[in-house]
């Protein structure tokens, strides 16, 4: 496994309902050399996104409850936050490309976790 | 008793003069009810009659003071008087040998007296008499006056008689006549309307002015008021747009080169689109040159129709069979219903009861006319909606005038609605479907027309049926997929949690790549219903997800596994590729991997046949511990072995052989 630590540590925010899969995908972060920064769903998200301005990328599972899932969180950022990268995951078989916003990456669980650590590290030199 | 008269010829001669009076056993006439009234009061008798002889019974045309109709032979006075043309008078009848042990005599009504002037046909045939009888014996027997006036009484009821034959025979010619003109008529009626069903008319067009002369039945056909000539222009103008062409014109007439046996259709105002089929042919001057076209015209609606609904009938399976959604149905179901009934729009619409509403999905609608598709609220147009709901078709001949739409013709006027057909479709006792034909212009419809609605309105919906059960299928197969793969995320989040602290990574990511593996076949199930996958395809996608595809070449006949055949496909398949990772030809960047498959034998006893082959890598050389994925490997497709393993040169490979049956196995 390639590690390449970024200088100075970016912030990813992890958005997913389930606390074992977003304790892990924090790992995954962290272990890829960001800082994890958590939501359990959308709503909690965007507060989060318009108070900080350090996150770089959002990873985010498209199926949570409350009045955004991951689709339109996803939709949403890529419209208010452009810079911000975006990785969407879900057990949703597949998504066509038409489906994902611009500059999104699409990952079906469950994920490969040296897959999804390249393309953390690829978004992070953009 | 009658003495039986010797005289054949006389009673056949008698018998035949009765027969062409045509009187035996008529109902009674006043005419021969007043000479017995006459004659009776005449000879100052109780009673009268004309009495007619048959070969065995005398039968009273007319009658006073005389219960019976008629009376055996046997009985007959008048009998003996057949043989003479003068009056026969009986004074005493107990004392005349001839009519002594006559039972009218012997016994009820005991009548005692008897004269009889007979009946004598012009041909002097005796036929019966006219008679006056008593109860009480008349030695005297009657007078000259009353014998003359009894003859010539007799004398009129022959004379009645005669005219009756006379008159009757008028009346017989007259019927007859009647029958024969009533018989020219029918079968001229029935020429006719073999003409009308056949409907052919003739024409002849003088090509030079573009005038041409036709038949009255060519008027009929095109429904135009009946005349000798017209402009070809007025029949040219009734072509339905997409026809034009069909039919001649004046350069086609001209050049000689328009088509001589077509059918196109027309609108006739008032009475819709009608087909016509023509035949035609050129004559030609000393040049050569076209100068008459001429030809036949036949309304050929009812047969075309006929064979668009039989064909609409048997295209709809076919039509329906591929498409799996409803809108795609009810446009295609819309096109062949409108086809077959000349419709201006036609389609489906799904109908909420309880609402009243109705969805109408994009329908079908001939050109230039607008789609109905959105919702629609029944009452909006009136009130069939509660025929349907009872489950009656709704035939509305002319939205105008019928009570149910009248009130509201504007609204569907404005839509196009002239006639309206709606025939509803029930599912499970609920009305689910209304199928809906409309016309622009009158349309006559025919009960055929209705049940083949009908019919095909129950066709689209068993096929809606049976897509709507598919798409439920493919749901619930979705959220089952997704389960499981959430369940899979799950079981990953616990190993990543649970293996944090062990040291070996590599074993951590040898296990997370098997669930990967484990999840990329069960994709491949997913998307073919959990049914089968193709082993390409579990090929394809095993090594895609880890990377390798670019660097392994696959080939092999079109096979499908079941659900266990392509798990198991997928974890061995990714346990070899590992391998080669780590040690094998995909360890370094050059060596490549030959993956192929056969079938040898066939039917049960077929065997699958997968051997994987690297070239271009480092030595081959066996490992020495054998970890899990050695294991798996070793357990071959079917988890019993069948697995030849080598590590000679040029590279590893593995040949695997299983039943084709175990693999292709549902569960």
């Amino acid at each position: 496994m390639v590690q390449s630590t970024p200088p100075k540590k970016q912030a990813v925010l992890v958005v997913e309902d389930e606390p074992l899969l977003r304790m892990m995908a924090m790992d995954l972060v962290e272990d890829a050399g960001f800082r994890a920064i958590e939501a359990a769903d959308a709503d909690e998200a965007v507060t989060i996104l318009e108070t900080r301005t350090d996150i770089r990328i959002v990873f985010t599972d498209i199926d949570m409850p409350g009045s955004m899932n991951g689709m339109k969180l996803a939709a949403a950022v890529r419209d208010r936050w452009p810079p911000i990268e975006i990785i969407i995951v879900s057990g949703q078989v597949r998504l066509s490309e038409a489906d994902l916003p611009e500059r999104s990456v699409f990952f079906s669980k469950p994920y490969d976790w040296q897959k999804v650590t390249a393309t953390l590290h690829r978004m992070a030199r953009h | 008793m009658a003495d039986p008269d010797p005289n054949e010829d006389m009673h056949i001669e008698r018998l035949e003069a009765l027969d062409a009076y045509n009187i035996m056993d008529t109902e009674p006439e006043p005419e021969f009810d007043d000479i017995v009234l006459v004659a009776s009061t005449l000879c100052g008798t109780p009673v009268a009659l004309v009495s007619l002889v048959e070969r065995d019974r005398q039968w009273f045309k007319a009658r006073v003071g005389f219960e019976a109709c008629d009376t055996p032979i046997e009985q007959s006075v008048c009998a003996h008087a057949l043989g003479s043309s003068n009056v026969l008078v009986i004074p005493d009848l107990q004392l005349d040998q001839r009519t002594r042990a006559n039972t009218l005599v012997t016994g009820e009504p005991h009548i005692r007296f008897y004269a009889g002037a007979p009946l004598i046909t012009p041909d002097e045939v005796v036929i019966g008499t006219l008679c006056v009888i008593d109860i009480q014996p008349r030695p005297q027997g009657l007078d000259e006056g009353q014998k003359a006036a009894l003859q010539a009484l007799a004398r009129q009821v022959v004379a009645l008689l005669e005219m009756r034959r006379i008159s009757q025979r008028k009346d017989d010619l007259f019927r007859r006549q009647k029958t024969i003109s009533a018989n020219i008529r029918s079968s001229v009626n029935a020429s006719l309307a073999a003409q009308e069903a056949g409907r052919i008319g003739t024409f002849e067009i003088d090509i030079a002015t573009s005038m041409m002369r036709v038949s009255r039945e060519f008027c009929r056909i095109f429904h135009v008021p009946i005349a000798e000539t017209y402009p070809t222009r007025v029949f040219e103008d009734m072509v339905l747009p997409q026809d034009k062409g069909l039919q001649s014109d004046d350069t086609s007439r001209q050049q000689g080169d328009a088509p001589l046996d077509v059918e196109y259709r027309i609108r006739v105002p008032g009475y819709g689109v009608r087909w016509i089929a023509r035949n035609a042919s050129f004559r030609h001057d000393e040049a050569g040159r076209p100068v008459k076209m001429i030809g036949t015209v036949r309304d050929v609606t009812a047969a075309k129709r006929e064979a668009a609904r039989v064909q609409a009938l048997l295209d709809v399976g076919d039509r329906l069979r591929d498409l799996s959604d409803m809108e795609s149905m009810a446009i295609a179901a819309g096109d062949l219903m409108a086809r077959a009934l000349d419709a201006t729009r036609a389609g489906f619409g799904i109908v909420n009861a309880a609402d009243e509403t109705v969805s109408v999905p994009p329908e079908w609608c001939a050109p230039g006319v607008k789609s109905l598709a959105g919702l629609h609220h029944f009452r909006d147009y009136g009130s069939f909606v509660d025929d349907l709901k009872r489950g009656e078709a709704v035939v509305i001949a002319d939205v105008a005038t019928d009570p149910r739409t009248r009130d509201h013709a504007p609204a569907l006027l404005a839509l196009g609605i002239r006639v309206l057909v709606n025939v509803p479709i029930f599912e499970l006792g609920r009305f689910r479907l209304v199928a809906f034909i409309h016309h622009d212009q009158p349309y006559p419809w025919m009960e055929e027309e209705i049940s083949f609605v009908r019919s095909f309105g129950n066709r689209i919906q068993i096929a809606m049926s049976r897509v709507q059960a598919e798409l439920e299928q493919q749901m619930l197969n979705r959220e089952m997929s997704h389960r499981l793969k959430n369940t899979l995320s799950m079981v990953q989040a616990i190993a990543t949690q649970t293996l944090r602290p062990v040291a070996e990574r590599g074993l951590v990511e040898a296990f997370e790549k098997r669930l990967h593996a484990l999840s990329t076949a069960h994709d491949i199930l997913f998307e073919q219903n959990w049914t089968s996958a193709s082993v390409y395809a579990v090929v394809d996608r095993t090594m895609n997800g880890i990377g390798m595809r670019d660097r392994i070449d696959a080939q092999g006949p079109n096979v499908r596994f079941g659900p266990k055949g392509s798990l198991s496909l997928s974890l061995l398949l990714h346990e070899l590729t590992t391998n080669a990772v780590k040690y094998g030809a995909l360890s370094n960047d050059t060596g490549r991997v030959a993956i192929d498959w056969r079938i040898e034998g066939t039917g049960d006893g077929a065997i699958f046949y997968l051997s994987w082959r690297e070239i271009g890598g480092p030595p081959p050389r066996e490992p020495e511990r054998k970890g899990f994925g050695s294991k798996l490997i070793r357990m071959g497709l079917i988890g019993t072995g069948g697995v030849l393993v080598s590590y000679d040169q040029p590279g590893f490979s593995a040949e695997m052989t299983a039943v084709l049956l175990q693999l292709a196995q549902a569960d």
